[in-house]
C-alpha cells in the first residue's frame, strides 16, 4: 500500500478575480495529522475544500489513494467523497433527521448497509463520543459541542480514509472546545489520517505532526509543530504566531 | 318562517336539486385535489431545474422552458387558460374534468414552483456541501436533505396557494361543467330563487376551506414537532 494518501500538485483557485490558492503543492501520508494554520483569507479553509472536491480547483491536480480526482468523473467523485470525512465549522447535521438517522443516511444510502447494522455501528459510535442517549434527539436539542461530536461520529460512520476539519471548534462555546478536541485527539491517537485547520494552537502543538503555514494562497512555511512553533523561520511566521 | 321552508323545499328537495350541490361537490374536490398533485408534481420539477440553473449553470434549455412556462402561465387570466386549454389545445379531448384538472393544475404547478423554488433557496448551503460531503449525490441530497426542509419551511405558502386553487375552480363552468358553483347556479335559474342557492354554496366552500386549514396547521405542528425550528436551521 502506498504510504502517501493524498499528493496535491500545483492546486490553484480563483474567486473571480481574486487568487486564493496560489500553486499548492503538497503529500499527505497515511496516519498523518496535517494541522493548517494562518491569517484568514490565506485560502486554508479553500485548500481543505478543495482536497474533497467541494471546491473544483481552476488547475493543478490532486491524487487520493493513487487516483487523480479533480478530472475524474461525477461518479467518481461522490466515492471518493463517501471516503472523506468532512467537519464544517457550522456543523451542518440535517435539522429533520434524528441524531440516529443523521449518522445512518449515507451508510444506508451510499453504502448500502442494512439498518440494522448501520444503526449497530451508530450507537458504537455515538457511545465512543458520550452520547449515545441522544440517539433519538433532534439536532436542535443538541449543544453546539454535542452538535460537533455527532457531526464528527456522522462521518466516522462512513469508514473514512482521511478525515477533514474545516475549523471545527471556531463556532463553539469557550467550555465546549475541550470536548471536541479531545475527540480529535483520540482520533489521531488511533492514527486517522487527518487534515485540520484551526485556530488552536495548542492543538496544532500537540497533535500535529506536521503543521503548515499558509500565506497568500501558498505553503509559507511548514515542518513539525517544535519547528513551526519553536523555531520559525519566516519573518512573516513570526509575526502570525506572536500575534496570538 | 313558512317563506323559509318553502324556499328550502323548492331549491333543495323538489326533484332532488340537491343532487346539483352534491354532485357539484364531487367534481369540485376531483378537480380540485387532482390539479394539487399535479401542481406539486409541476412544481418540485420545475423549482428543482430552476434553482439547480441558478447555481450551477446546468439545464440551461430546460430553464428557459421553464422561465417561459412561468411567465405565460403567471401572465394570463385562469379562466383565459382555462377557455384556450379546452376549445383549442384540448379540443379533442372529451372528458372535461380530465380538461379541467389539466389546466388548474397547470396553472397552479406555476406558483407551487416558485413557492417550492423560495423553499429551495432558504436552506443553509451548508446543508448540501455536509450531503455531498458524505457521497451522496447531488440529486440524492436534494431529495433527502434539501427537498424535506424546504417543504416544511413554505407549507404555510404552499397550503395558501392550495386553497386559492380549491376556490378557483369555481370558474370551470366557463368550460360547462358543473361543479359545486355551477350547481348553485342551476338551481336559482331553475327556481328564480337567490339568496338560499348562493349562500348555501358559499357556505359549504368556507367548511371546506377551514377543514383544509385545520388539516395543514395540523401537518405543520407535526413537522415542527420534530426537528429543528425552519427558520434558524444552524445545525
Amino acid at each position: 500500500m502506498d504510504e502517501i494518501l493524498l499528493k496535491i500538485d500545483g492546486l490553484k483557485k480563483n474567486f473571480g478575480s481574486l487568487q486564493v490558492l496560489n500553486g499548492i503543492s503538497t503529500d499527505i501520508r497515511r496516519g498523518e495529522v496535517v494541522v493548517m494554520i494562518g491569517p484568514s483569507g490565506s485560502g486554508k479553509s479553500t485548500f481543505l475544500r478543495c482536497m474533497n472536491l467541494l471546491e473544483t480547483p481552476d488547475s493543478g491536480s490532486i491524487w487520493f489513494d493513487g487516483v487523480e480526482i479533480v478530472k475524474a468523473d461525477e461518479k467518481t467523485k461522490n466515492r471518493v467523497r463517501s471516503e472523506m470525512g468532512m467537519v464544517f465549522q457550522h456543523f451542518n447535521l440535517f435539522p429533520h433527521l434524528s441524531i440516529l438517522d443523521n449518522i445512518t443516511l449515507a451508510p444506508k444510502l451510499v453504502r448500502g448497509m442494512d439498518k440494522a447494522t448501520a444503526e449497530a455501528k451508530a450507537m458504537e459510535l455515538l457511545g465512543r463520543v458520550g452520547l449515545a442517549d441522544k440517539a433519538r434527539s433532534y439536532p436542535q436539542q443538541l449543544s453546539g459541542g454535542q452538535k460537533q461530536r455527532v457531526a464528527i461520529v456522522r462521518s466516522l460512520a462512513m469508514e473514512p480514509k482521511v478525515m477533514l476539519f474545516d475549523e471545527p471548534t471556531s463556532a463553539l462555546d469557550p467550555e465546549m472546545v475541550g470536548e471536541v478536541l479531545d475527540v480529535m485527539k483520540e482520533l489521531a491517537a488511533n492514527k486517522m489520517t487527518m487534515v485540520v485547520v484551526t485556530h488552536e494552537m495548542r492543538f496544532a502543538r500537540d497533535v500535529a505532526s506536521r503543521v503548515l503555514f499558509l500565506e497568500g494562497g501558498r505553503i509559507a512555511e511548514e515542518g513539525t509543530s517544535e519547528q513551526v512553533f519553536g523555531a520559525p523561520k519566516s519573518e512573516r511566521l513570526k509575526l502570525f504566531l506572536g500575534k496570538l | 318562517m313558512q317563506s323559509f321552508i318553502d324556499d328550502f323545499n323548492l331549491c333543495f328537495v323538489k326533484n332532488g336539486r340537491w343532487e346539483y350541490l352534491l354532485n357539484g361537490l364531487g367534481v369540485t374536490l376531483e378537480v380540485a385535489l387532482a390539479a394539487i398533485v399535479l401542481g406539486l408534481a409541476i412544481g418540485f420539477l420545475v423549482a428543482v431545474i430552476r434553482s439547480t440553473h441558478d447555481k450551477f449553470g446546468r439545464f440551461p434549455v430546460l430553464d428557459l422552458i421553464a422561465k417561459a412556462y412561468l411567465a405565460v402561465i403567471r401572465g394570463t387570466p385562469m379562466v383565459v387558460q382555462l377557455l384556450i386549454t379546452y376549445y383549442i389545445i384540448l379540443r379533442s379531448v372529451d372528458s372535461k374534468i380530465l380538461i379541467a384538472i389539466l389546466a388548474f393544475g397547470i396553472n397552479s404547478g406555476a406558483y407551487q414552483a416558485e413557492i417550492i423554488r423560495a423553499g429551495i433557496v432558504s436552506i443553509d448551503p451548508g446543508q448540501m456541501e455536509a450531503a455531498r460531503a458524505l457521497g451522496l449525490s447531488y440529486w440524492r441530497s436534494m431529495l433527502r436533505i434539501i427537498l424535506p426542509q424546504a417543504v416544511r419551511n413554505v407549507l404555510p405558502a404552499l397550503g395558501n396557494e392550495f386553497i386559492v386553487l380549491m376556490k378557483d375552480t369555481s370558474i370551470v363552468g366557463y368550460i360547462a361543467l358543473i361543479d359545486l358553483a355551477k350547481g348553485g347556479d342551476i338551481i336559482r335559474s331553475q327556481t328564480y330563487s337567490v339568496y338560499l342557492p348562493y349562500l348555501t354554496v358559499a357556505g359549504i366552500y368556507l367548511v371546506l376551506v377551514l377543514t383544509f386549514t385545520a388539516l395543514l396547521g395540523r401537518l405543520e405542528r407535526h413537522l415542527r414537532s420534530t426537528g429543528a425550528d425552519p427558520v434558524h436551521n444552524n445545525s
